[in-house]
């Protein structure tokens, strides 16, 4: 093989696997991951540049008041004080859990009323009237039962 | 309570699996969730207050409100998210709760030796404790002459750089609401400074 003809094919070779690359490349797909907070810090630069730009006193109040670091300091355990009333609000205080059941205990009371007002109702007014013809011993009975008041009413 | 007994003492936790621990009852657990954030929930609120026992009482209402909502946080979002949006709406019901709103009127921020504009020029440094506290005095002056909503939404965007989008999911505002209130906002705002420059030009 001549010299020109290997330098030929090294340089066919190459070209192939420069395509080849390329289509690899082509197939990776685009990372777009965005840092945390990249648009804030984007956004805090323009803000300071208009600012620097503008010189009107509301631009130059919020630029002041952006720049100002933040107070952050704490009291002095301050997380025990808000424990201590976290574990107060948990221990459970006898008069509400007490006012708690009587709420509970309202509405089957409530339920309770309403069907003795429902049958208090549906029964007839005179209870004599209720009773069947067919049993009148039922009416004997109760005038056997009520007669030593009426001698009593008698005797008054 | 009972948890006190498991607890290891050297294992950093995520904040979710915190939040699982107290919602599954082991409450000494929330102790370690308030000591993370309540450097962060304190710098917030005394963006808001200026009064030192209301940013005490408003950062106990958020951590307290956090522990009793804690059961409904569904972990979908990050915590330290759902976090943050309970805090802000706590301080804006605080602040619409709050009376006597302007506790300084523009008179006590107008400075004998100093323009009030050259004033905003000079931001102090951290090493100058009086003059950041000045500072903080004058923008709380300034943000108190705005409604409520529009302080909210001046501290968010302006103040802590927040899109409409995220400033839509902290307040549960719809995002074309946000655009608006944003508009109010800095009008108002403008009217403000508008209103200091005017009284330090009559005086």
């Amino acid at each position: 093989m001549k010299p020109n003809d290997v330098n030929e094919n090294w340089q066919m070779k190459a070209n192939e696997i420069e395509q080849q690359f390329l289509k690899l490349a082509k197939t990776v797909r685009t990372d777009e991951r965005v840092p945390g907070g990249f648009a804030a810090r984007v956004m805090s630069q323009v803000r300071e540049q208009h600012a620097l730009e503008t010189s009107s006193a509301d631009e130059q109040f919020l630029r002041f008041a952006r720049n100002l670091p933040d107070n952050e300091r704490v009291p002095y355990a301050f997380e025990k004080r808000i424990m201590a009333r976290l574990h107060d609000l948990l221990t459970p205080d006898p008069l509400t859990h007490w006012s708690r059941m009587l709420w509970r205990a309202a509405a089957p009371c409530l339920g309770v009323m309403m069907l003795a007002m429902l049958f208090s109702t549906g029964e007839p007014a005179d209870p004599s009237a209720a009773l069947p013809a067919d049993q009148p011993e039922a009416a004997d009975f109760e005038s056997v039962m009520l007669a030593s008041f009426d001698d009593l009413e008698l005797t008054w | 309570m009972q948890a006190a007994e498991t607890i290891p003492d050297t294992d950093v936790r995520t904040d979710e699996e915190l939040v699982a621990l107290v919602v599954g009852g082991a409450v000494d657990w929330f102790e370690e969730l308030i000591t993370r954030y309540q450097p962060r929930v304190f710098g917030m609120a005394r963006k808001y207050f200026r009064n030192e026992s209301d940013v005490e009482d408003v950062v106990q209402t958020i951590f307290t409100k956090t522990f009793q909502k804690l059961g409904s946080y569904k972990g979908t979002a990050p915590f330290e998210h759902w976090f943050m949006r309970l805090s802000v709406n706590t301080c804006y019901d605080a602040l619409r709760r709050r009376r006597n709103r302007p506790e300084h009127t523009i008179s006590d921020m107008l400075f004998d030796d100093e323009n009030w504009q050259d004033r905003l020029g000079n931001i102090p440094s951290g090493d100058d404790p009086e003059g950041l506290e000045q500072a903080r005095e004058l923008v709380h002056t300034v943000l108190d002459q705005v409604s409520d909503r529009a302080r909210i939404v001046l501290t968010l965007q302006e103040l802590e750089g927040r899109s409409i989008r995220e400033i839509s999911g902290i307040t549960g505002w719809s995002v074309s609401l946000v655009k608006v209130q944003a508009f109010r906002a800095r009008k108002e705002m403008r009217t403000a400074v508008e209103r200091f420059l005017m009284k330090e030009k009559r005086l």
